[in-house]
């Protein structure tokens, strides 16, 4: 939870989803991908734990994503999946829904379009983004897998 | 939370674990023994893991609590854990059930509220013994069935106590029948109120009068 990869060239990012967002970045041109599990919307000014949350995840990711560029500049779109509410009962918690609106908002602030969402509903997800096509697989259990 | 509150709150769950332990040896007609093993705070992302790395899915109920020792009560197992006890309670040979259909969810709700409440209920006692008028009381409400990746089911209820810290608490008990150990767990997760109460200590030792 919170955390951060970035790939190049090979391999598969991986992370599990509840109310979190995922939130994947690909460059198809460089081969880059970047990963983020976002928990939370606002970081309210922390300067630690800079992968919780949305306003400082989305630059954080960049900054790596940039460092493993070697100077290039970078022009990655996003896919994002998340933010479920998993228990009915849980009617006070709309964690899932602020997460994914701040999570939109920094991309937008960011210049990076979405080409793919799987957000919302009420089931965990298991999701694997691609590091050299960009391809992201989302899973739920009994669910069949969707790609994005 | 130093030592002492640990001990107390150790007690406290382990006192609930123990009247589960006599409900569900008369729910399954077998003797069955729920130990505690965890009552802490623990980092976010190992609490996330508790349950396993999550490449398989794990089956249970969660059971929202209300009063003065509020958040969820998660019984949890893994999958051939679950079907068996399902497969217990309908008289069957263990490994009959293999997929989950309306009675084997059916089973883990029912065995979530028998086991739940009866947990519940003793901590209640617990805590109304020591300080009545602090205790209050525990209104467990009926639990839904979820089969989830370990992980992003840990993340969802914890997801409550990440929004104000860095380290979450949680209690875990395990489960034996027959002797032996089951992969099945009782996960108690307070909600921000609750939690705050309890690492402050208005919520264990001091309610039940040592320390």
């Amino acid at each position: 939870m919170g955390g951060l990869a970035v790939g190049r060239d090979a391999g598969v990012l991986r992370t599990f989803l509840g109310s979190c967002i995922g939130v994947a970045l690909h460059d198809r041109r460089l081969r880059l991908a970047g990963l983020a599990h976002v928990v939370l919307p606002d970081s309210q000014g922390r300067p630690e734990d800079l992968g919780k949350y949305a306003d400082t995840a989305i630059p954080e990711l960049l900054r790596l994503m940039k460092a493993q560029a070697g100077g290039e500049a970078i022009r990655p779109v996003a896919k994002l999946a998340g933010g479920a509410r998993m228990f009915a009962f849980q009617t006070g918690v709309v964690i899932g829904e602020q997460n994914l609106a701040a999570v939109e908002r920094a991309l937008e602030a960011a210049g990076i379009p979405v080409l793919g969402r799987c957000c919302g509903g009420n089931k965990g997800r298991r999701m694997a983004l691609d590091v050299v096509s960009g391809a992201v697989t989302v899973e739920a259990v009994g669910d069949p897998p969707e790609s994005m | 939370m130093n030592d002492g509150q640990r001990a107390g709150l150790v007690r406290l769950f382990q006192t609930g674990a123990d009247a589960a332990a006599v409900a569900l040896s008369r729910w399954l007609g077998r003797p069955a023994s729920i130990a505690v093993r965890d009552v802490e705070l623990l980092p976010l992302e190992a609490a996330a893991d508790l349950l396993g790395a999550g490449e398989e899915p794990v089956c249970g109920a969660g059971m929202p609590i209300g009063g003065a020792l509020s958040g969820i009560l998660l019984l949890v197992a893994d999958d051939a854990a679950g079907l068996a006890l399902a497969d217990l309670l309908v008289g069957r040979t263990i490994g009959t059930g293999r997929t989950w259909g309306e009675v084997e969810e059916s089973a883990t709700l029912e065995t979530a509220n028998i086991v739940g409440c009866a947990y519940l209920n003793a901590i209640a006692a617990a805590l109304s013994a020591g300080e009545p008028d602090s205790a209050g009381s525990i209104i467990p409400l009926p639990p839904t069935f979820v089969r989830e990746y370990a992980p992003a089911l840990m993340e969802g209820l914890l997801i409550d106590q990440a929004a104000l810290s860095d380290t979450v608490f949680l209690t875990r008990t395990e489960f034996a029948i027959d002797g032996a150990p089951v992969r099945c767990a009782l996960v108690f997760v307070p909600d921000a109120p609750s939690r705050a109460r309890i690492i402050d200590g208005s919520v264990g030792p001091a309610s039940m009068g040592e320390g």
